[in-house]
C-alpha cells in the first residue's frame, strides 16, 4: 500500500503546473473510520478534459489484482500482466468495458483500452475471489485515498468542478457536487455508505512438500 | 336356578377364577404394551424428527452449494451478464435443469425480477420473497420456504451472481411435493406433512400421507390452534405428531402412527388373547368334565336316594370311586340294605301274624282290593271248635303252639289263587281268588280232610274240627269287610247248626239297610255315650232285702228317645257288635259297684253276657284285669247267661265258664226253661243260680201247670245246690206264690221296675221303711 501511495505522489508531482491549485480530501466510513480506496474525482463543469494518460497496470500476483482500485482517464490502456507461475482468466462483465482474456500467462500481447467512461469489475474466472476495479473517468483530475483515507489532486487548474466520489462497495451513489478550484488549497471530508469488505475465502497457495 | 347344580357351580367358580387371573394379566400386558408403545412412538418420533432436521439442514446445504456452484459458472454469469432477457431466460431454464430446480429466477440486486423460468411473471416487479433477499444480503445466501402464485410451496435458494461484483441475485427454487414429503417420509420413517396454517385455516400443502388421510389431515391438524405436539385422529388411525416449523405460517408435521407402532404388540396381543382364550375354552371343558366326574356320583346317590324313597330297596348303589364320595356310597348302600331289612321286618309285621306267619287281616283286605272286579272269588272264615277248652285246660302256650301247627298245615294251601290267613284268636280266613261255590266247596273239603289228622304236643294226641263259613264274591258283598263279616255269620250259623260249613247265601240275608245304618248309629251312641244302665232290683225272699241288681242297658236316642233293648239287643248280638258293648257295660257296672260301695250300698250287679261274650276270650282277660283293677271279692259280681248262649259251643262254654267261676264270679243261667238245656246238663256247669223264665212265673199261683213246674224245678234246684230266681214277678200274688214255694229271689215289676243308678239310693231306703210282707 504505501509503495502504491508514493507511485501515485509521483503521478500527481509529474501532472502538475504552478498556478493550479491543490485538491485535498478525505474519505470516511459513516461511522467515521478512514476509508481507503474511494475514487474522488473532479470534473470541469465546462469543456473536454484534454490530454492522455500513460499506460496503467493492473498485475495479477499471489493470485490477487493489484491494486484494488485503479482510476484512469477514459482511453487509457490497462496492462494486466500475469505475475504467478500459473494461468488466470481475466474478465469483465462490465457495460463500460466487457472484456475477456482467456487463460494466459506472462503479459497479454495488448493491453486494454478503456474508452467508456464507468466502473468496470474484473475478476479472474479461475479464482473467485481475485477482484479489481477500475473507474474510467472524463477528467485528467482524480485520485483515490490512501489507507488513512485521504487522497490529494494537485495542480488543478481554477475553475469550476463537479466533485464526484466513488467506492467500489458504495451502496449508492453520491451526488457530484460542484466546487471552486482556486489559489487556495481545498480541502474537504466526505463520509460514504459503504458496505464492509468482505474477504472471499482464498485457499492457501501450493505448497512443494505435498 | 341355574347356579343351583353343584356342576355349574363348580365350572363357575372355575372358569371364572381363570378369567379373572387371565383378565389381570392381559390387563398388565395390555398397559405395559401401552407404555411401551407410547415411549416407542416419543423414541420414533424424536428420532425421525433429528432426522429430519438434519436432512433439512443437509438439504439446505447441498442446494445452497450447488447454487453457488452453478450461479459461480462462467458462462451463466457471461449470460446474466448480456441483460439480454431471452438468453438470461434460456440459461436460467438450462440451468436449472442442471441442478433440478423448479424454478429460477434473476433478480436485481434492488430486488426487482430480471427474469424467470416461468416466463409468466412481469419482469420488473418486486420479487416476493425480500426477507430472503435481505438474509441472502448479509450472510452471502439464503434458503427459505415459500408458497408461489401457483399455489405450491417451493425450497427457494438465493445466491449472489457475482462478476465478480455481485451483479444480481440467482433464485432457485425447488419444489416442496408430496414427493419431496415421500422421500424424508422413507428417511424419518415418520408421515412427513408440510401444512400452511393462517386465518383461514390449515391447508395441506405437501404430504407423503395417501388419500384419504391427506383429506382428513387439514381437519384433525385444525382441531388444534397451534401447532401442538400431540396425538391426532386421521380417519381410523391415530398419529402422534410433532411440528417442526418452515417459515411463516408453515411448518411441517412429523407423525407416527400409533396403530402401526402398536401392531408388533397387537400381533402379541392377538396370540395373547388366542391363548388366553383357547386356556379358558379349555379349562371350561375341564372343569366341566371334572364337575362332572364329581357331581355324577352324587347323582347317581341322588338318583338311589330317590328310589329308595320311591321303595325301591332292591337296586344297590352304585359302587364308585373310593373316595370320599365313594366312602358314602358305601354308607348308603349299606344304610340302604338296613332300611330294606327293617322295612321288610316292618311289611312281616304289619301285614304277617306275628304267630303263625300267615298273612294278617290287613293283608288280606289289600289282597282282597288288588283283585279283579270282574272276576269271581270266594272269602271262607274258619273257625276251630273246642278251642277254648284246650286253651284252658292246657295253657295258652299250648293253644299257640296248636294255633301255629295249624297254621304250618295250612300254610300248604297257600298259592298263587290262595291265601291263607289268620285273623285273630282261632279264625283263620282264606281268598279264593277265582272260585264259585262248587271250588269253595272242594276246597272246604280239602281242608276238613287235611285237619282230621290229630296233632301231637307234648305227648297230647289233639283232635281238631272247624266250622267254616263262605261268602261269595260279588253275590254276598262287594267288599273284603263285608265278605268277611258275611262268612263270619255264616260261620256262627253253621257251629250253631252244626253243619260244619254254611255259606253266607243260606245263613240269612245280609242286615237290612236300616239295620246297617243302625250298626253305625249303635257306634255313634256308644261314642255319644248315649246307652245307660239301668238296674232292676232282685230281692231275696227268705230275708226280704234287696241283695242283687240286674244291670240292663237302655238306649237313651236323642230322636227317639228311649230305646228298648229288645229293639237292638238281638241286632248287636247278630252283627258281633255287642262284643263291643258288654265290655264296656262290665265296666260301668264294676265302676257303680265300687261307687256304692263307696256309698255304704251292699248290692251285687248282675250283667247279661251273649253267645258270642261268651266265646270272646278277650272278655275273660278283660273281666280279670276289671276284678284286679277294683279288688272285687268273690261273688261281687254276678254273670248272667242264657241257655241258648250256651249251647252255640257247648264245649267253649264251659271251658269259659268254668275261667269265670274261677275268677269268683257267680254264674246265673237267665231265661231257663225256654231253652232246651236239661237240668241234668246244667248240673256239670260251674253255675250257682237259676233264673226261672218269667213266662212260668207270670201269674202262676193261677197256672197249676207252670206252678208246677216251677215248684219242682225249685225243688229240684236246690236239691242240686243251685239257688232260684223267678222273674217276671209282676203281681204281688206272683211274688206271694215264689215266697210261699221256695223261690230264693224274685225280680219283677210287683218289687221294682228298672231304674238308672242314681235313683236306686232313694228306691232302696224306701223300700227298706216299707214291709213288703204287707203283701
Amino acid at each position: 500500500m504505501r509503495a502504491q501511495a508514493v507511485w501515485l505522489t509521483a503521478l500527481l508531482v509529474v501532472g502538475g503546473s504552478a498556478d493550479a491549485g491543490d485538491f485535498e480530501a478525505s474519505a470516511t466510513t459513516l461511522s467515521g473510520q478512514p476509508l481507503a480506496d474511494a475514487a474522488v474525482v473532479l470534473e470541469p463543469v465546462s469543456g473536454n478534459m484534454p490530454g492522455t494518460s500513460p499506460t496503467v497496470t493492473i498485475a495479477q500476483r499471489d493470485r490477487e489484482l493489484i491494486p484494488y482500485v485503479t482510476v484512469v482517464q477514459k482511453g487509457t490502456a490497462i496492462e494486466f500482466p500475469n505475475q504467478d507461475p500459473f494461468k488466470h482468466h481475466l474478465y469483465s462483465f462490465s457495460p463500460a468495458k466487457t472484456f475477456e482474456i482467456k487463460l494466459y500467462a506472462g503479459k497479454p500481447a495488448r493491453p486494454v483500452v478503456f474508452d467508456k467512461p464507468g466502473e468496470v469489475a474484473l475478476g479472474c474466472n479461475i479464482h473467485d475471489w481475485m477482484e479489481a476495479y477500475v473507474l474510467v473517468v472524463d477528467s485528467a483530475y482524480f485520485a483515490k485515498t490512501d489507507i488513512n483515507g485521504w487522497a490529494r489532486i494537485a495542480d488543478v487548474a481554477p475553475g469550476s468542478y463537479r466533485l464526484r466520489w466513488w467506492h467500489p462497495r458504495q451502496k449508492r451513489e453520491l451526488r457530484a457536487r460542484a466546487v471552486e478550484i482556486g489559489a487556495e488549497p481545498l480541502r474537504l471530508t466526505q463520509a460514504l455508505d459503504v458496505a464492509p469488505h468482505i474477504v472471499k475465502p482464498k485457499p492457501p497457495a501450493d505448497k512443494d512438500s505435498y | 336356578m341355574l347356579f343351583r347344580s353343584l356342576q355349574h357351580r363348580i365350572v363357575i367358580v372355575f372358569v371364572g377364577l381363570l378369567v379373572l387371573v387371565m383378565a389381570l394379566m392381559l390387563a398388565l400386558v395390555t398397559r405395559s404394551n401401552s407404555r411401551i408403545v407410547a415411549a416407542e412412538i416419543e423414541r420414533e418420533l424424536a428420532a425421525g424428527t433429528q432426522v429430519f432436521s438434519l436432512l433439512m439442514e443437509q438439504n439446505r446445504r447441498q442446494l445452497e452449494t450447488a447454487a453457488t456452484v452453478l450461479s459461480a459458472d462462467f458462462a451463466f454469469r457471461e449470460a446474466i451478464a448480456t441483460r439480454d432477457r431471452p438468453t438470461i431466460r434460456s440459461v436460467i431454464r438450462n440451468h436449472g435443469l442442471r441442478i433440478g430446480a423448479q424454478v429460477m429466477m434473476v433478480i436485481h440486486p434492488d430486488g426487482t425480477l430480471i427474469a424467470d423460468t416461468q416466463n409468466r411473471n412481469d419482469p420488473n416487479h418486486t420479487v416476493p420473497f425480500q426477507d430472503l433477499l435481505a438474509a441472502a444480503e448479509s450472510a452471502g445466501k439464503s434458503t427459505g420456504y415459500k408458497q408461489m402464485k401457483d399455489g405450491r410451496l417451493y425450497q427457494i435458494v438465493v445466491v449472489p451472481i457475482l462478476a465478480p461484483k455481485r451483479i444480481a441475485w440467482a433464485a432457485m427454487g425447488f419444489l416442496v411435493d408430496d414427493h419431496w414429503a415421500r422421500d424424508l417420509s422413507g428417511m424419518t420413517g415418520l408421515a412427513v406433512s408440510v401444512i400452511r396454517r393462517d386465518a383461514t385455516g390449515v391447508a395441506v400443502l405437501s404430504s407423503s400421507l395417501e388419500e384419504p388421510k391427506r383429506a382428513a389431515l387439514p381437519t384433525a391438524i385444525g382441531a388444534l390452534a397451534t401447532d401442538r405436539s400431540g396425538v391426532l385422529d386421521i380417519g381410523d388411525e391415530h398419529y402422534q405428531t410433532v411440528y417442526v416449523p418452515l417459515g411463516k405460517e408453515i411448518s411441517v408435521a412429523l407423525q407416527r402412527s400409533v396403530e402401526q407402532a402398536k401392531a408388533p404388540f397387537q400381533t402379541l396381543q392377538t396370540a395373547l388373547w388366542t391363548i388366553v382364550l383357547a386356556g379358558v375354552v379349555v379349562f371350561f371343558f375341564g372343569s366341566v368334565m371334572l364337575a362332572r366326574r364329581i357331581v355324577r356320583p352324587v347323582n347317581e346317590l341322588a338318583g338311589a336316594a330317590r328310589r329308595i324313597e320311591a321303595g325301591d330297596y332292591a337296586e344297590p348303589v352304585p359302587r364308585l370311586t373310593s373316595d370320599e364320595i365313594g366312602q358314602l356310597a358305601t354308607s348308603f348302600d349299606l344304610m340302604r340294605e338296613r332300611v330294606a331289612n327293617r322295612e321288610q321286618k316292618i311289611l312281616k309285621l304289619a301285614y304277617e301274624d306275628s304267630l303263625t306267619g300267615l298273612p294278617n287281616r290287613t293283608r288280606f283286605i289289600e289282597e282282597f282290593s288288588s283283585l279283579p272286579e270282574t272276576s269271581r272269588s270266594a272269602v271262607m272264615v274258619m273257625n276251630l271248635d273246642r278251642f277254648a277248652p284246650i286253651n284252658s285246660a292246657l295253657g295258652h302256650p299250648v293253644g299257640d303252639r296248636l294255633l301255629t301247627e295249624i297254621g304250618s298245615r295250612l300254610r300248604s294251601f297257600q298259592s298263587a289263587t290262595t291265601l291263607v290267613g289268620r285273623f285273630w284268636g282261632d279264625e283263620f280266613v282264606f281268598l279264593l281268588r277265582e272260585a264259585d261255590r262248587e271250588a269253595a266247596s272242594r276246597f272246604a273239603e280239602s281242608l276238613i280232610v287235611a285237619l282230621r289228622k290229630p296233632f301231637t304236643l307234648d305227648g297230647h294226641r289233639l283232635d281238631v274240627d272247624a266250622t267254616l263259613g263262605v261268602a261269595l264274591y260279588p253275590d254276598d258283598g262287594r267288599d273284603a269287610v263285608t265278605l268277611h263279616r258275611r262268612a263270619e255269620l255264616a260261620m256262627y250259623a253253621a257251629k250253631r247248626q252244626r253243619s260244619g260249613i254254611a255259606f253266607a247265601a243260606e245263613a240269612g240275608a245280609e242286615p237290612l239297610p236300616e239295620q246297617l245304618s243302625l250298626i253305625w248309629e249303635m257306634r255313634e251312641a256308644r261314642s255319644r255315650g248315649e246307652f245307660l244302665l239301668y238296674y232292676q232290683p232282685k230281692l231275696d225272699l227268705a230275708s226280704g232285702q234287696i241283695t242283687e241288681v240286674e244291670a240292663l242297658i237302655r238306649w237313651q236316642h236323642p230322636q227317639r228317645g228311649l230305646v228298648s233293648p229288645a229293639a237292638f239287643i238281638p241286632f248287636a248280638e247278630k252283627t258281633g257288635f255287642i262284643r263291643e258293648l258288654t265290655p264296656w257295660v262290665i265296666e260301668t257296672v264294676v265302676a257303680q259297684l265300687a261307687q256304692w260301695r263307696k256309698a255304704g250300698i251292699e248290692l251285687v250287679p248282675a250283667v247279661n253276657l251273649s253267645a258270642l261274650d261268651l266265646m270272646n276270650p278277650k272278655l275273660i282277660v278283660h273281666i280279670r284285669r276289671l276284678i284286679g283293677q277294683y279288688g272285687l271279692a268273690a261273688k261281687a259280681l254276678c254273670v248272667e247267661i242264657t241257655e241258648s248262649a250256651l249251647m252255640e259251643d257247648p264245649e267253649l262254654a264251659l271251658a269259659h265258664l268254668n275261667e269265670l267261676a274261677a275268677l269268683g264270679l257267680k254264674l246265673a243261667i237267665d231265661d231257663y226253661g225256654v231253652g232246651r238245656a236239661s237240668l241234668a246238663y246244667l248240673q256239670t256247669l260251674p253255675v250257682h243260680e237259676l233264673k226261672i223264665d218269667g213266662s212260668f212265673i207270670r201269674a202262676v199261683a193261677e197256672t197249676p201247670k207252670n206252678a208246677a213246674i216251677v215248684r219242682s224245678t225249685i225243688v229240684l234246684c236246690h236239691a242240686l245246690g243251685l239257688s232260684v230266681v223267678g222273674e217276671g214277678a209282676e203281681t204281688a200274688d206272683d211274688l206271694a206264690w215264689l215266697s210261699t214255694n221256695g223261690c230264693d229271689v224274685a225280680q219283677g215289676y210287683s218289687i221294682a221296675k228298672p231304674m238308672p243308678a242314681e235313683k236306686l239310693p232313694d228306691w232302696l231306703a224306701r223300700f227298706g221303711k216299707r214291709a213288703w210282707k204287707q203283701a
